[in-house]
């Protein structure tokens, strides 16, 4: 269900803008911090599933899922929100395991969209 | 927006932290930051930092929302700080959790700026009519150490009743002036002039401070009313302003009392070569009772004919006699063995007064009328 969500949702970007008086600066610096930060998030949340520790998966998948889509990277935040419901149901077999590649590629593609918003909004 | 307010926002994520932190600048408020509920905890316990609301995340590490809150409400001083939870929309039960535990409110991401502005406000007045009811109830409080201290003050040159009755609300009314019938018992020491000429002022200081803390002590035992004091000359009355069923039981038993201690004190200077008597004079009826004298300068005064009648009693009194009035000696009621002393003629009084001499209190009490 989360490939239907877009990558980035410029819209987000754009209302973000929007009620800060249009300051690209901050936007961008803000892009900058999640770029830093969600690596951390997506590290906790391997070592939680390699190590079959649903209760160590809900924190970092919940940050993600939150901070995902606070800046639009809305098919990353639904897969947060799927990992974060896997480590509340207590089990990760089968789904969270299947489901580390595909976070993992979104990722990429998803630090490749940022990138590209910040290229078309110079400071 | 009214502005001027600190907040602390309290989320792991930096990237959800900085846009609130953007929102509430553009609020006007100052802001503070913590990564997780152990960092806002110390940040709170800051002296400096004067926070005024408080905006919490539920999950984080270390020390995650719930925790926070119970502890943030656990402590008296962070006790009554607005928190508002924010949270996802789909975390609806963990807001009701949270509210239960204390939380004022709550925000769900992604923030709404007029939802947060709206919020904010609510919680910034929350804590100003806090912080007011806290300001007023402290200046109370200090008005109220005042009053305890000046009565305190008060009770040291007054005796306790005049101090509590001028704190009392019917103060006013009694110290205005009043008629009543009272018991006055004028005590003072025989050869007490003579003594005075003769001893040196550190001998006379001494023996003075002897005999009024022993007379003080009796007063207060008695719960009398101190009039004054008048070097050696004291005066005391009692049923007023507390009433009192047995003022004249109470002066008479005074008296005694007075007359046994004066007996160790007397044997003591008695080796230092001065030979002090003391007398006392006990007398009932009708006086003016309230404040006398003039602005700047009153005492809480008994005026009447009885006062004058004591006074002469006690002049009258020859060492270790305490002189009783007709009316004093009636109302005794058979609680001390009385004998007569005949019919005196006193100074300013024109006709002859039947005094009686108090022996000593009866254990128990002969009853003649009651």
């Amino acid at each position: 269900m989360h490939a239907d969500q877009p990558i980035l949702e410029t819209g987000v970007l754009a209302e973000l803008l929007e009620s800060t008086g249009d300051d690209v600066e901050f936007v961008r610096e803000l892009l900058d911090t999640y770029l830093a930060e969600t690596p951390e998030h997506m590290a906790a949340i391997r070592q939680a599933i390699e190590a079959d520790d649903a209760a160590a998966l809900v924190r970092p998948a919940h940050t993600l899922k939150s901070s995902s889509a606070t800046l639009g990277a809305m098919r990353m935040s639904a897969i947060g929100r799927e990992l974060e419901m896997a480590g509340r149901s207590g089990s990760l077999e089968a789904e969270a395991h299947g489901m580390l590649p595909d976070a993992e590629a979104t990722w990429d593609l998803t630090v490749a969209a940022v990138r590209g918003w910040q290229a078309e909004h110079p400071r | 927006m009214t502005g001027a307010g600190t907040a602390l926002v309290v989320d792991d994520s930096a990237v959800n932290r900085r846009v609130l932190v953007r929102r509430l600048e553009t609020l006007g408020l100052a802001v503070l930051e913590a990564e997780n509920g152990r960092e806002a905890l110390a940040r709170l316990a800051d002296p400096d930092a004067s926070v005024d609301v408080v905006l919490l995340d539920v999950l984080m590490p270390e020390l995650d929302g719930y925790q926070t809150l119970a502890a943030l409400k656990a402590d008296e001083k962070t006790r009554h700080l607005p928190v508002l939870i924010v949270s996802g929309v789909e975390e609806l039960d963990s807001v009701v959790r949270c509210i239960a535990l204390g939380a004022t409110d709550y925000l769900t991401k992604p923030i709404n700026p007029a939802v947060l502005a709206a919020r904010i406000n609510a919680s910034l007045a929350a804590k100003r009519l806090h912080d007011l009811e806290q300001e007023s109830f402290e200046r109370q409080a200090a008005l109220n150490r005042t009053i305890q201290r000046q009565k305190e003050e008060l009770s040291r040159f007054l005796s306790p009743q005049i101090a509590a009755l001028v704190s009392s609300t019917e103060g006013e009314h009694l110290l205005a002036g009043h008629r009543r019938e009272i018991t006055v018992a004028f005590c003072d020491l025989r050869g007490f002039t003579s003594f005075a000429e003769r001893a040196d002022p550190e001998e006379l200081m001494r023996l003075l401070n002897e005999y009024h803390a022993m007379i003080g002590a009796a007063i207060t035992a008695h719960d009398g009313t101190l009039e004054h004091f008048a070097g050696d000359g004291v005066m005391v009355f009692f049923n007023d302003p507390l009433e009192q069923d047995d003022h004249v039981q109470r002066a008479v038993r005074m008296a005694v009392q007075m007359r046994d201690r004066f007996a160790a004190l007397a044997s003591a200077w008695s080796e230092r070569g001065y030979e002090l008597g003391f007398g006392v004079g006990i007398a009932v009826g009708y006086a003016t009772l309230g404040r006398i004298g003039f602005e700047g300068r009153h005492d809480y005064g008994a005026i009447g004919n009885v006062t004058i009648l004591a006074s002469r009693l006690s002049s009258r009194a020859g060492p270790n006699q305490i002189l009783l009035s007709p009316r004093a000696a009636e109302l005794l009621d058979g609680m001390a063995e009385v004998e007569s002393v005949g019919e005196l003629m006193l100074k300013g009084l024109s006709r002859p007064v039947a005094a009686s001499n108090v022996v000593g209190l009866r254990e128990t009490p002969v009853s003649t009328s009651r």
